[in-house]
């Protein structure tokens, strides 16, 4: 078996993954079939923020992945030769 | 030249396309039925239905909760591909085996090796 921090981080990645896609399945496909006075809707943002927030977070991760390429990029540059 | 049974058996196979019938009209009309042409052709399937039902293009007048549900559909099946991706990366990160004889192995090796090229005189 993998040893210690492997496996916390893999089960933690599982974990997380599925703890998002129940939350994002019940916002997005079982929520408009449930009655509007239901408590239930006060743990949910309006239906929009469903799809701004994904996309947020898209936005986010490509800055991130160009600034990764923009900085390994600087640092692997080679000053020019001098004859 | 695939004659069109094959090509059905093909497509049915592989399950790309939502029905044998569509692979077979397609082969009739295009010579060549690529891998590329027949995702195309599945997404623009899948697309035409979720613009059917999110934009009202036959005035279906479809439950209010239905058309709720359609259109986040796009943003949402990239949310989950995104989840199942993470967790199959967690998971076989988690589930990785130690090797500790082939590791006990390479080292060795690699001491061997250094023995070696110290011999012939490469300085390390």
């Amino acid at each position: 078996m993998a040893t210690g921090a492997d496996r916390a981080v893999g089960l933690g990645l599982v974990g997380f993954s599925l703890l998002l896609f129940t939350y994002y399945t019940i916002w997005v496909v079982i929520l408009p079939f449930v009655e509007n006075d239901h408590v239930v809707h006060q743990y949910f943002l309006p239906r929009e923020y469903s799809v701004i927030l994904p996309g947020i977070a898209a936005l986010i991760l490509l800055l991130c992945v160009g600034t990764f390429i923009g900085v390994v990029m600087w640092k692997s540059r080679k000053p020019k030769k001098v004859d | 030249m695939l004659s069109s049974s094959r090509r059905i058996v093909l497509a049915l196979e592989e399950g790309y396309l939502s029905s044998g019938l569509l692979a077979l009209k397609i082969s009739a009309v295009l010579p060549a039925m690529t891998k590329l042409l027949e995702w195309v052709f599945g997404v623009l399937v899948v697309g035409a239905a979720w613009a059917l039902v999110t934009f009202d293009l036959l005035d279906l007048r479809l439950p209010e909760a239905f058309r709720q549900v359609a259109w986040p559909m796009p943003v949402y099946l990239l949310v989950v591909f995104g989840c199942y991706s993470l967790a199959t990366v967690g998971y076989r990160v988690a589930t990785f085996n130690d090797c500790e004889e082939a590791s006990k192995e390479l080292q060795a090796q690699i001491q061997e090796a250094k023995e070696d090229l110290r011999r012939k005189g490469l300085k390390l």
